[in-house]
């Protein structure tokens, strides 16, 4: 496998957004911290259940109101300007066909949170990325935009009227702007959990590029926790005395150089990776 | 380089980003960013003014007024209350880079033009509140004072403790920007700003100095009590 499996442009640009949301989630709680709330003074607000709990000072980053603040509205610019060369990147280039998602994609997403929950027994069949992947690598460019306008609505909810008034006003877009950010965490903690849980082969593939489809989830049948190491490869043909030039088979007359090699068809193997029954 | 060593290299960048993340939580950051968030807050302000139009007006969001709901804030100990007996009668001044310096009473600046308006206050901590205030607008002022066009900054100086904020002149020209002594139909209370305090839609509610005491028109700007110590200059809504 020499092909990279993430263009060079998209595996920076994942990483700098990983910086980039990092930093904006940390000082937007920090932020969130000098009113916890939502509700305008003198009155009250329906949908939030938290009162005026504050959000644990470690999960925070600013370390003071002005500092949070000077963070957030400097590590905007990093998170709106990556993910414009992410999205413009995707368009031109044509990695969006592999995220869009298309008819089908609900029952293949059905089957996939079947299979994980044991109720089918084979990988259902993928392309690049299955299909509950496909659905929350769509998902959170989806919840970025959301965020960045909701969050000029709350910056500039004057000179942006027409945003704010868009949102249902400061306190409502403030109260999307939270509740956005808080799907893209929970959508960015699933994501990193299934990495390390069922693909960790493809840290590597966000790295470094590398990638080998053996080590695919679907070649594994991997679930969370399950099947994390590749199948033992088929059993390698052995160094057989130097063949004589076998004539060409029958149907050969398409195969070219890479027909050559044995069929590499694996024969079907036994779970060897599933731990030995106790007696 | 072997394949080991990458590895090696990798595993390290990653222990060592996991963590500088962890040493993050609840601190303020490298202080060898201060410079960054100094030039980002410089390219922010240039972006907001680029935003700012006279003609935005803020429209209220609720026909809820606040009341007393709005938390009152003052850096002196107590609330400043201005004492006539040992300073004399309040006075407003309007200076600066003027024609013609002014120095009101309150009976003086209550006969000047009068507007009463409803509109948001917008607080940097992330909260809102509707109120009603009653003043002079501030480019009524200017105009009696007779501004010159090289005032491009305006401080406001309060007897708070020394608190100031420096403005730029579009933001505090703007025709939503008060000097207000009147708050939802009574006199301005003490805890509120008394006699007479500054009060705009168009600005964040740290850069509306209570307690005001002076104008003064600059060429440059002043800073001020919160944005000296790090709180946004600008400071617009």
């Amino acid at each position: 496998m020499n092909r990279s499996r993430h263009h060079p442009v998209v595996r920076v640009t994942h990483w700098v957004n990983v910086l980039a949301v990092t930093l904006m989630v940390g000082s937007g709680l920090r932020i969130f911290n000098a009113y916890p709330a939502f509700a305008r003074r003198g009155e009250t607000f329906c949908c939030w259940l938290a009162g005026r709990t504050p959000v644990p000072r470690d999960l925070t980053f600013g370390g003071w109101l002005a500092g949070a603040r000077n963070w957030h509205f400097a590590a905007m610019w990093l998170l709106v300007v990556n993910g414009l060369v992410y999205l413009g990147f995707v368009y031109l280039h044509g990695e969006w066909r592999d995220l869009v998602p298309r008819r089908g994609d609900a029952r293949d997403a059905w089957e996939m949170a079947r299979f994980y929950l044991f109720a089918r027994k084979d990988h259902p069949r993928q392309g690049k990325h299955n299909a509950l992947q496909k659905g929350a690598y769509f998902a959170m460019p989806l919840v970025g935009v959301v965020l960045v306008l909701t969050g000029l609505a709350i910056w500039k909810p004057v000179q942006l009227a027409p945003l704010t008034d868009f949102f249902g006003g400061y306190v409502w877009a403030r109260y999307w702007h939270f509740l956005a950010m808080l799907t893209l965490v929970l959508l960015a903690v699933g994501h990193v959990f299934m990495v390390l849980t069922v693909d960790p082969y493809s840290l590597r593939a966000m790295i470094t590029g590398g990638y080998s489809e053996r080590l695919s989830p679907e070649a594994r049948d991997a679930r969370p926790f399950y099947h994390l190491l590749p199948r033992r490869a088929p059993a390698t043909p052995a160094p057989v005395a130097p063949a004589p030039v076998v004539p060409e088979e029958v149907g050969s007359a398409a195969g070219g150089p890479a027909d050559a090699a044995p069929p590499e068809a694996p024969p079907p193997v036994p779970d060897v990776i599933e731990p030995p029954e106790m007696p | 380089m072997t394949p080991l060593d990458r590895r090696a290299f990798l595993r390290m960048g990653g222990s060592s980003l996991a963590a500088a993340l962890l040493a993050a939580c609840n601190s303020r950051g490298p202080s060898e960013a201060k410079g960054l968030l100094r030039w980002a807050e410089r390219r922010n302000e240039s972006v907001e003014r680029a935003l700012f139009r006279r003609s935005s007006l803020d429209t209220p969001e609720s026909r809820v007024l606040a009341g007393p709901a709005i938390p009152s804030y003052h850096i002196s100990r107590a609330v400043p209350v201005w004492d006539e007996r040992t300073r004399g009668p309040w006075t407003l001044e309007v200076t600066g880079l003027v024609r013609r310096p002014l120095r009101l009473t309150l009976p003086e600046l209550m006969r000047l033009p009068r507007v009463t308006q409803r509109v948001d206050h917008y607080c940097v901590e992330g909260w809102t509140a509707v109120t009603e205030w009653t003043g002079v607008r501030m480019s009524t002022l200017a105009d009696a004072a007779g501004v010159l066009p090289e005032a491009k900054y305006v401080d406001f100086d309060s007897f708070d403790s020394g608190y100031h904020e420096s403005w730029d002149r579009e933001s505090a020209l703007h025709r939503q920007t008060l000097v207000a002594y009147g708050r939802e139909g009574v006199q301005l209370p003490p805890a509120y700003g008394a006699p007479a305090r500054l009060h705009s839609p168009v600005k964040l509610g740290y850069k509306c100095t209570k307690y005001l005491t002076r104008i003064v028109f600059l060429p440059h700007r002043n800073g001020g009590y919160w944005s000296d110590r790090g709180y946004e200059w600008y400071g617009g809504v």
